[in-house]
């Protein structure tokens, strides 16, 4: 491949907060890869859709702002966490899709002296590695092939869907994070709930379906002969390992199940330390399915 | 091109055979033949028994959804062979979320009354009858009023799956179009019983129903417009709004979003006491969100412009608390 | 009781509950799933200044080849703008103009674009509001209920007899009076726009309970329907100005019908499409329906539906290329016949929309009309059943009724060998299709007429795979199909019987409309296995005939 990859990068607020072992995991393995990660300092929070609730224009503008400044970069956007993805993506789909909303909307980032012309793709750290990167290169740094490892692949609901938006795997038939899992040595699981949610949106708002979601995809995987999850999304990893044990409770049933992000699994595999990808983070210790 | 299909039997009121089991049936399909289609030929030639729903076959009437290779369906609108080809299988199920009747017929009942508990009529406010309505007001619920009522949506959502009180997309959808509609005159009282308990606040926007809606009517979207017009209407004093309320007061002053303000302020004070031993728990990972630790985004003054835009051109933020 | 939950049987079931009765609907599909909800094009009533009810009367006249039936038309075009506004009060969308009033386009037949619509799903809108207001007003709806016979005692209505879908059990559901809503019978057609549930069953019911159907020689077959499937192109398309062209590119409507071209009335659209395909001027057995001229956003906005039927039921996106079209069997003019409060003859026994021959279409229904009628007279259905339920006491329910109605069914399931019902609808509507369709003769009517009777031997003789209670879909096809070879039988022999060509009914042996003989209704009855023929007046009352040119 020609050149260098480089991308705005766009971790998210959750990213570089409270999974911030994501955001630290992610540039490790971008930069032992090649894959240039370029900050955005003025960047502002997506939305993660509630802003969207609140007012659609507001939302949009934002959203354009983000773009903005990638533009000026002149640079394609780079985002860890599905959410971010889904909501940047369907508000670029909606701005790009009607000329006179884009006008609407550049009208009011005026009044921030800003300007989005329509050119920025958003995508994901999963779809670079499976798509612009490639997994063959990929395969080339794995140092350390994770062969004893049953992987359960969480896609989670906002990396596949709106597929008018996002575009990139299919919704119904994900590929992506399977092939991944294999690029690095290790076995996917299959199971239902693979692309479904895992309940994040209503932590807050609806706490019994949140985390009765979360139990019933954990145990899907388990039961189908899971080690440990992976996702692609720090939103999917608070649920997933931060709150498994309320999920445990839910669903009145013991999980112990391991989750990293995907920044851990490959690197894990490209022979990073366990402390170097922040695994000491988790909540459920991922140690006994580390060889 | 023969294609074999898998459909799922299930006859809990059989005695002998109940199953659910899957039954293997080849059918020759031609260019252009629909799942439906097959189906029809499957029970007219082959298998009388298989039971399913049918009318218009035209995408219009609504009967005939199912789960195709795992996913929420109008059968009559999918045509078999760029299906078979795509996903390497035909299976047939009944749709999910949905108790079964026998086969593929589910039981709709509870889809129906949820619909019945969005009071599914137009409450018009006194004197709009009769009124010009304009091009662009009406154009706000087209989307929603293009449901066919197949169920789709509610097959495959994803907090229904969960919560069966649910009021789900296709009621959501359907209460927009009545809220949504200018000549309606009991906005309020719709908003404030759509935001309780249960309500639209539930929906985890897995995206589903707007993916799988065969008639483009959006159900998220509607959604959204729903949780829009009860923030503006000053329904406030629930947790899915103070949520957002907090979200969006939180990227104002930081440009970014600030978790343990979020926390406090959409449960409340006792609640957020609650969470005092996870909060310990993730306090030893360092996971504890703490607030105001991270700096405000560089620019700021961009994204607060952009508020002050966006409320002087279009007035659209709901009102304050206090 | 209304049986039936379409259009005409929701408006009629809103009537009466507004009046105080205890109402319920019988229907054999949940009321949104009814086939009104397909209807495309539009409704259609005077309500421009500019325009007049008198003006739509006579445009539905004339479309009716002068065999509708004054009284009925004036009382439908009269009483429809006021059903309009109703309607919208009810929260009905409509298109709107620029200045937010009712929009309205042109429809084939009319002098005046006065069909008022949403987009091209008009039925769907409207049959969407009717279920709201059935929810609103309490009614009780036994949903996936078929009936399998009307009940009459001393003369009178007592109930149905209805079996369950889901169990398969038979009950009696009485009542003071019965509205019968129960739309066409396209399916007796093998290429037709009508859904699967659309078998007749009402008019089995009446031939049955011993009521005559009129007019059933008048079948409708709308020009613009897809080849494959039957799938309907509203006339909306041409309404917006879409072209009909033949294999040589001519719009070939300049020949038929010079002044209005694509919008004459359907039957002589239909039977310009017939005479092009069978002089060889078609494409592959169609003509093309060519919208691409009204450019992408008034198709996208006005026609959107069509455009998504065109794309996946024919493959073709008329953005960018003409669609291949046919005319199919699209409505039933004829029905049971009932006056202007759509009582029939049997006193508490009424009938409303399609099943019903009021008879606003006579010869041929004008697009925009059915809606119109539905809506209209299940609403004066409505108020009528309710003024006789309040005058009169329940009639009595016979023992016998229940159990005669339980042992057809037992009786069907003991037979043990037999043909199979899907094999004998396929041969009947082939049938129909052959020899009942646009062109018509003596020889051809008479032999379909004998392989009709032959397939109701059959059909008495047939056996079934399935011989279990729940949703038992193949038992619900053979008593449909039972409706259906009635009706088809009574198409037949009403067609034989009118030597002339008018409207839908073209006799090639006959090509000219006959007012000294023929400017009367047809009624069949059937006695026993046989079937009667018997005429009645037409009611004239402002409009003396004249010919019918477009």
């Amino acid at each position: 491949m020609a050149g260098e990859l480089r991308y705005a990068y766009y971790p998210g607020c959750v990213s570089q907060h409270m999974t911030r072992e994501t955001n630290d995991s992610t540039r490790l393995v971008a930069r032992k890869l090649g894959i240039g990660l370029y900050d955005m300092p003025r960047a502002n929070c997506c939305g993660a859709g509630l802003l969207t609730d609140y007012d659609y224009r507001l939302y949009l503008a934002l959203n354009a702002r983000i773009f903005a400044e990638a533009e000026a970069m002149e640079m394609d956007i780079m985002t860890i966490c599905s959410t971010c993805l889904m909501v940047m993506s369907t508000a670029n789909r909606d701005l790009r899709r009607d000329p006179r909303l884009l006008e609407e909307t550049n009208k009011v980032l005026a009044a921030a002296g800003l300007h989005y012309s329509g050119k920025v793709e958003v995508k994901q750290f999963l779809w670079v590695l499976a798509g612009d990167y490639g997994l063959e290169r990929l395969g080339e740094h794995v140092t350390r092939p994770l062969g004893w490892l049953k992987v359960a692949p969480f896609y989670g609901c906002h990396s596949l869907r709106p597929s008018d938006a996002l575009g990139f795997d299919d919704p119904e038939k994900p590929w992506s994070l399977e092939a991944t899992i294999r690029a690095l040595g290790a076995e996917p699981v299959e199971y239902r709930g693979k692309s479904k949610c895992c309940g994040f949106q209503v932590d807050l708002v609806a706490e019994r379906t949140a985390t009765r979601m979360t139990g019933v995809r954990l145990l899907e995987g388990k039961r189908n002969g899971a080690d440990c999850f992976v996702t692609p999304c720090p939103f999917c990893h608070i649920n997933l390992d931060n709150y498994q044990g309320l999920a445990e409770k839910a669903v009145d049933e013991r999980i112990g199940m391991p989750v990293f992000h995907l920044s851990q699994l490959v690197g894990l595999a490209m022979g990073l330390s366990p402390r170097d990808l922040g695994l000491s983070r988790h909540l459920v210790s991922p140690e006994k399915v580390l060889k | 091109m023969e294609i074999k299909f898998s459909i799922r039997r299930h006859d809990p009121m059989d005695g002998e055979n109940p199953g659910p089991y899957y039954r293997e049936y080849i059918v020759d399909a031609e260019e252009g033949m629909t799942v439906l289609e097959a189906l029809l030929k499957i029970s007219e030639e082959e298998d009388p028994t298989l039971a399913f729903r049918r009318s218009c076959r035209s995408a219009i009437c609504g009967s005939c959804a199912m789960t195709v290779n795992g996913f929420a369906r109008l059968t009559c609108s999918l045509q078999v062979i760029p299906e078979y080809q795509k996903m390497g299988a035909m299976r047939i199920e009944p749709l999910s979320n949905h108790r079964t009747i026998k086969d593929l017929v589910v039981d709709m009942a509870p889809f129906w009354e949820k619909m019945e508990k969005v009071a599914p009529f137009l409450m018009p406010a006194g004197g709009s009858e009769g009124n010009p309505v304009s091009i662009e007001d009406q154009a706000g619920i087209d989307e929603s009023q293009r449901c066919i009522m197949c169920g789709c949506c509610n097959a495959e959502c994803n907090s229904l799956e969960i919560d069966e009180r649910f009021i789900a997309p296709a009621a959501s959808a359907k209460a927009w179009r009545f809220v949504g509609d200018v000549r309606e005159g009991h906005r309020g009282k719709r908003l404030e019983r759509l935001s309780e308990e249960h309500g639209i606040w539930d929906c985890v926007r897995c995206i589903h129903c707007t993916q799988y809606c065969p008639k483009d009517v959006k159900p998220l979207k509607q959604i959204e417009s729903l949780r829009s017009a009860a923030m503006k209407e000053g329904v406030l004093d629930n947790p899915g709004a103070r949520h957002v309320e907090a979200m969006a007061d939180s990227v104002e002053r930081f440009g970014r979003l600030d978790e343990a303000a979020m926390t406090f302020r959409t449960l409340g004070f006792l609640r957020s006491v609650g969470m005092i031993p996870l909060g310990l728990r993730l306090e030893k990972h360092g996971k504890m969100p703490h607030p105001y630790i991270f700096p405000q985004i560089m620019e700021i003054d961009e994204v607060r412009a952009v508020y002050d835009e966006i409320e002087k051109k279009y007035g659209l933020k709901p009102k304050k608390e206090g | 009781m209304i049986i039936g939950a379409g259009l005409a049987g929701m408006r009629a079931a809103i009537e009466a509950a507004r009046n105080g009765l205890d109402t319920a609907l019988v229907t054999k599909v949940y009321p949104v799933r009814s086939h009104s909800v397909a209807a495309q094009g539009g409704m259609n009533a005077a309500l421009k200044e500019t325009d007049s009810w008198e003006a739509h009367a006579f445009d539905t006249v004339k479309g009716s080849d002068w065999l509708g039936d004054q009284d009925a038309i004036e009382v439908m075009c009269s009483e429809g703008p006021g059903d309009i506004l109703e309607l919208e009060g009810m929260g009905a969308i409509f298109n709107r103009d620029s200045r937010g009033h009712i929009a309205q386009r042109p429809f084939g037949g009319a002098g005046y674009p006065r069909t008022c619509y949403l987009a091209d799903r008009t039925g769907h809108a409207l049959l969407h509001v009717m279920y709201e207001q059935v929810l609103k007003h309490g009614v009780f709806i036994y949903d996936e209920w078929h009936v399998t016979r009307l009940v009459i005692e001393g003369g009178k209505v007592s109930g149905v007899i209805a079996m369950e879908l889901d169990t398969g059990k038979l009950h009696r559901l009485r009542s003071k009076s019965v509205i019968m809503a129960t739309g066409g019978y396209g399916r007796v057609y093998r290429t037709t726009t009508n859904a699967l549930s659309s078998t007749g069953d009402g008019l089995g019911l009446a031939l049955s309970a011993g009521l005559p159907l009129m007019d059933m020689e008048f079948v409708q077959f709308h020009p613009t329907v897809l080849k494959r499937t039957g799938i309907l192109m509203t006339e909306g398309a041409r309404g917006e100005g879409g072209f009909l062209l033949n294999s040589l590119g001519e719009r070939f409507m300049e020949k038929y019908a010079p002044k209005v071209k694509e919008l004459a009335s359907r039957d002589v659209v239909s039977r310009a499409e017939q005479t092009e395909i069978e002089e060889g001027r078609g494409v592959e057995g169609c003509v093309l329906l060519d919208l691409r001229h009204l450019g992408a956003d008034t198709i996208k906005s006005k026609l959107s539906q069509i455009r998504e039927l065109a794309m996946n039921f024919a493959g073709v996106d008329p953005i960018e290329a003409p669609v291949p079209v046919k005319p199919g069997a699209h409505y039933s003019m004829g029905g049971i016949p009932a006056d202007i409060d759509c009582q029939t003859e049997i006193p508490g026994l009424f009938a409303a929309g399609e099943c019903a021959c009021v008879s606003v279409h006579g010869a041929n229904r004008l697009g925009g009309n059915s809606l119109l009628e539905a809506v209209v007279f299940g609403r004066r259905a409505g108020k009528r059943a309710s003024e006789y339920a309040d005058s009169t006491e329940l009639v009595a329910f016979p023992d016998s009724a229940l159990r005669d109605a339980a042992n057809e069914v037992a009786e069907i399931l003991r037979r043990d060998e037999g043909e199979r019902v899907y094999a004998l609808r396929d041969e009947m509507a082939g049938v129909m299709e052959e020899h009942c369709g646009i062109f018509r003769n003596r020889e051809r009517l008479g032999k379909g007429l004998e392989q009709i009777r032959e397939i109701k031997e059959r059909h008495r003789r047939a056996a079934l795979a399935d011989r279990g209670d729940r949703f038992n879909a193949e038992l619900l096809h053979i008593i449909e199909l039972g409706s259906m070879l009635d009706a088809s039988e009574a198409i037949l022999v009403s067609a034989l019987h009118r030597e002339e060509s008018r409207g839908s009914h073209f006799r090639t042996d006959f090509p000219k409309r006959d007012d000294s003989k023929w400017l009367k209704h047809t009624l069949v009855r059937k006695r026993g296995n046989d079937f009667t023929v018997g005429y009645k007046d037409v009611k004239i009352t402002r409009f003396k005939p004249e010919e019918r040119k477009y």
